[in-house]
């Protein structure tokens, strides 16, 4: 058996457990990060990208709309290349409470959000597939955040430090000492190997699956699984966010996210977090959210559905209605909680304010540990100067047309060229094709990767690493995996576009009638498991 | 307009057969679609049964001897109102018209031509234009496999791999180079592009200069299919003469060029039999009056212009080529005269958990189900129109993708219109 030892181990490689080993690495530490897939696997990549200027939580919850507002202003400073700064609108229209909209001005103005009221008529120039019938519209600084870059720069800030990552690495209990933590054990998801890490802190940073962790060292930490359904359409239907001025309820956020628009989300309560089938009334209820709003909405083709599980803690027993239970975080101490000692769980929270929760559960380990550290992590940019602008959707096309990057387009609907998916497999040469999606968004547009696949499962087999049998592995791992998130909005135009791919990957390339030992189809899916993907690489190397 | 006889519906390859094959039986035909047809988005080569059972990853020797097993499994395809002697009449129909254009298609009802794909698999074909059949893996021997830096849709070292794997009886090695000369000074070049340049004398020359220090030892050279377009054969015959070798081509990504030579080949045979086009007229709408169509809405700048015939053909395809619609709430529809589809009822039986599904998807399968002519039919199995025939992808009880059928369905389904067109 292996064993390891660190410092402090951080459990769940979200955006919050990137941002605490960040922050505890650049307090000194020697922390190291346990994940079971890549970085921002679950939640944290699940979600429909909105970088919250708090306005959504103001009426409500105006401690929530503080923090949110503070820590937007923030990540502009620190990580702006993963932020699009494209303003958020709040529209109120006839279908919406008539008096919320002045409670919602005032509320923001208290909570410190720079909020300034337009005429419906402007907020139509600005956006003018919005419904005509708008009463009320008011702007705000919400944007649009990539994650996996995000989460991708945090780790190699913190491995800078000296810190360690295990990623595709699920734990498997903790190893619990005279009423203590005193590490965790855990599963290689590659290798099937067992390893023991030893550490002198564990936090439990699980998310949905936190409450899972806790119970193993006899907590009891009541997290539920939240389930929250977007779409994406085919077009970047909108370039500012647009909210529903009113309460929050379903399908009341509308982000541009690269190409597409994403619309969402439900709330469900699910008992597995693991297993959240997507249901049709989900989508319809997209749809018709959407069309209130935009009233072409539906003429613009449904490309993808997805679902992600939000933590949300609760101290007591929680109602049927998810949006009261609250969305604050929850930083608990097990050793004041439970008798615990060494471990500590943070929960619940939005991943706008990723970086505040792992500043105060860095300040409770320093407090345990009797180090006084304080954190820098607000005042630290994450990327060198020059690269410290916002990233904007015609980046790309720019970088094409002055040369500075091969025209060559692999995805035409992302506008990702051959130069970058090269430049990804010098970097790691074992980047899958869902690697490149995560980190290029190949496939991720309107054709869903009809295309570009066969053209990412070329060129990765020009790789001296890939044999054709991992090329074809990764191309059809990666056909099924789009073809999960398709099946929920395959009708209409969207229906024969996914009947073009099938004549493409059975009728043209005849992908199916390959022998399965040399396409892999019988043998289980790589993606997101033993994909021994960038970061694992880079780890190791 | 009156005096036309059929008017087909439909320009891919069920419609262009149909309306061919009327024309040269001294029909007046009119042709009318919205678009050119699917076989721009094929390989080019007619497939007409290659894995029996379908889920089998062997490809057939012979597709008419597997076809009762066939049938048997899968009894409402449409094989079995056309018959294997539509398959066969079909086949030699192509081949003739084909052959007239210069295009001529090697192989039989019988015997399988066995393909290499751009991805290595095997794609079983009963008849494939020259260019793509020599390509076939039985002939063994040693080929060379050439791709193009600037064509990002195939990689002809991982096609190489692939089928050496296999252990075919073929050995296959690849080079990929820089194209002698640039196109336009593109990055991004299409396979139509590509196929226009090859028609550069000049080009080819210079591509062979490059290319003979790769060959030796080799008895085939394979490239991406894009070996010319409206001067394919004189392409083809220049290149094997200035290489010394025979030259196969092998179908890529769409746009696919052996398509749009296949389509421009049975268009032009089309008008030359007398037939008449329109290309780019969409037919919204028909009237179906005592149990016969009784006129066509023709979609113009201002208004619907009204055309009848005696015979009407449908061979607009299914919900691939656009002859069936279907929206959220998991209806499907036939969108000119509203014809009954058969399609599973909710939008949650449409898929498969698998995206390659060896059954094909359950909804790929919705269509219009027609008597022993091909006429629509009611619940009741009575004819909806007495002079209304369906053709191609819009048929029901088959998915093209289970056991591979397309090309078979198009060209026997043609064959059966017409008979009971002629035979009235």
């Amino acid at each position: 058996m292996n064993r390891l030892s660190t410092e402090i181990l951080v459990i769940g490689g979200g955006v919050t457990g990137c941002g605490l080993l960040f922050d505890l690495a650049q307090r000194g530490f020697k922390p190291m990060l346990v994940e079971r897939g890549a970085p921002a696997n679950a939640t944290s990549g699940r979600f429909h990208g909105l970088l919250h200027s708090g306005a959504r939580y103001a009426a409500k919850d105006a401690a929530t709309a503080r923090e949110c507002i503070a820590e937007n202003m923030i990540l502009r400073k620190i990580m702006p290349h993963c932020i699009e700064d494209t303003g958020g609108l709040f529209i109120a229209t006839p279908l919406d409470p008539s008096d919320y909209a002045d409670q919602f001005y005032a509320a923001c103005q208290t909570a410190g959000i720079p909020v300034a009221e337009i005429s419906p008529a402007e907020a139509l120039r600005r956006e003018p597939l919005l419904t005509p019938d708008i009463v009320r519209a008011f702007t705000v600084p919400d944007g649009s955040v990539e994650a996996w870059e995000a989460c991708r720069t945090l780790l190699e800030s913190a491995r800078a430090y000296g810190a360690q990552t295990m990623l595709y690495h699920e734990v498997t209990g903790l190893r619990l000492e005279k009423g203590r933590v005193a590490g965790a054990a855990a599963r290689n998801r590659i290798t099937g190997a067992a390893v023991t890490i030893e550490a002198d802190m564990v936090v439990n940073a699980a998310g949905a699956w936190s409450g899972k962790i806790a119970a193993w060292a006899g907590c009891d930490v009541t997290v539920y699984a939240g389930k929250g359904t977007m779409v994406a359409m085919n077009y970047r239907i909108v370039n500012t966010v647009i909210n529903r001025c009113a309460p929050p309820a379903d399908g009341d956020i509308l982000v541009p996210v690269g190409t597409v628009a994403v619309i969402g989300t439900t709330s469900v309560r699910v008992a597995n977090p693991d297993d959240y089938p997507i249901e049709p009334w989900e989508i319809e209820r997209m749809l018709v959210r959407g069309a209130e709003v935009i009233p072409s909405f539906k003429k613009f083709r449904a490309l993808r559905a997805w679902a992600g599980v939000r933590p949300l803690y609760q101290e007591k027993q929680a109602g049927p209605d998810l949006r009261k239970v609250t969305r604050n975080h929850a930083l608990l101490d097990h050793a004041a909680l439970d008798g615990v000692e060494n471990f500590v769980t943070i929960t619940g929270g939005k991943w706008t304010t990723y970086r505040l929760m792992a500043e105060q559960t860095a300040d409770i380990v320093c407090r345990k540990l009797n180090t006084h550290r304080p954190g820098q992590t607000a005042r630290t940019a994450l990327v060198p100067e020059k690269k410290r602008k916002y990233h904007t959707l015609g980046a790309r096309q720019e970088k094409v047309e002055t040369g500075q990057a091969s025209g060559q387009l692999v995805c035409e609907c992302e506008l990702v060229t051959r130069s970058q998916i090269e430049a990804r497999l010098a970097e790691n040469r074992r980047s899958i094709i869902n690697d490149l999606r995560r980190d290029l968004r190949l496939g991720m547009g309107p054709c869903q990767g009809g295309f570009c696949t066969w053209r990412a499962a070329g060129i990765l087999h020009q790789s001296p690493t890939f044999s054709a049998a991992q090329a074809n592995k990764s191309l059809v791992d990666f056909l099924q995996e789009r073809w999960k998130g398709m099946t929920p909005v395959l009708w209409g135009a969207h229906l024969r576009q996914m009947l073009l791919d099938q004549g493409i990957y059975a009728g043209l390339l005849g992908l199916d009638k390959l022998p399965p030992e040399l396409s892999g189809a019988d043998s289980p899916r790589l993606a997101e498991i033993e994909t021994e993907g960038y970061f694992l690489v880079k780890n190791e190397e | 307009m009156n005096k036309t006889d059929t008017i087909v519906i439909g320009a891919g390859l069920s419609g262009l057969m149909t309306a061919n094959l009327l024309a040269q039986a001294n029909q007046n035909v009119l042709l009318v679609a919205k678009g050119v047809g699917t076989p721009v988005l094929a390989s080019g080569a007619m497939d007409v049964l290659g894995f029996q059972p379908v889920d089998s990853r062997r490809p057939l020797e012979n597709p008419l001897a597997a076809l009762d097993d066939f049938l048997a499994e899968h009894p409402n395809h449409p094989y079995r109102l056309a018959g294997a002697e539509a398959i066969r009449r079909g086949l030699a129909a192509l081949q003739r018209i084909t052959a007239a254009c210069e295009l001529p298609y090697i192989g039989g009802p019988e015997k399988n031509l066995h393909l290499p794909t751009a991805l290595g698999a095997v794609h079983p074909a009963a008849l494939a234009p020259r260019s793509l059949a020599q390509g076939d893996v039985r002939r063994g021997g040693r080929m060379l496999l050439v791709g193009f830096d600037e064509l990002r849709d195939f990689y002809p070292a991982l096609a190489a791999e692939n089928l050496n794997a296999q252990k075919l009886g073929v050995r296959a090695k690849s080079v990929t180079l820089p194209l002698p000369a640039p196109v336009d000074g593109k990055m991004n070049i299409t396979p139509i592009e590509l196929a226009r340049t090859f028609e550069q004398r000049a080009f080819r020359r210079r591509l062979a200069r490059v290319l003979n220090p790769h060959l030796k030892g080799f008895s085939r050279i394979g490239f991406p299919a894009v070996l010319g377009l409206h001067h394919h054969p004189a392409v083809l015959a220049d290149l094997e003469s200035e290489l010394g070798k025979t030259v196969f081509e092998i179908s890529a990504l769409p746009p696919s060029v052996p398509g749009r030579r296949l389509f421009e080949a049975l268009r032009d045979a089309l008008l030359r039999a007398g037939g008449r086009l329109i290309l780019g007229g969409e037919i919204s709408g028909g009237e179906i009056t005592a149990g016969r169509v009784t006129s066509l809405h023709l979609e113009t700048a201002n208004r619907p212009k009204l055309l009848s015939a005696r015979h009407v053909v449908l061979a607009t395809g299914g919900l691939f080529g656009g002859g069936l619609q279907s929206d959220a709430a998991g209806r499907v529809w036939e969108p000119i005269f509203g014809l009954p589809v058969a399609a599973p009822a909710e939008r949650r039986a449409w898929f498969s958990a698998q995206f390659l599904a060896p059954h094909g998807q359950p909804i790929a399968g919705a269509g219009v189900r027609v008597d022993a002519r091909l006429r629509p039919i009611d619940g009741e199995g009575r004819p909806l129109a007495r002079n209304l025939y369906v053709v191609g992808e819009q048929l029901a009880g088959y998915s093209w993708t289970a056991g591979r059928t397309g090309g078979g369905v198009s060209l026997a389904t043609a064959i059966a219109a017409v008979d009971a067109i002629i035979n009235r």
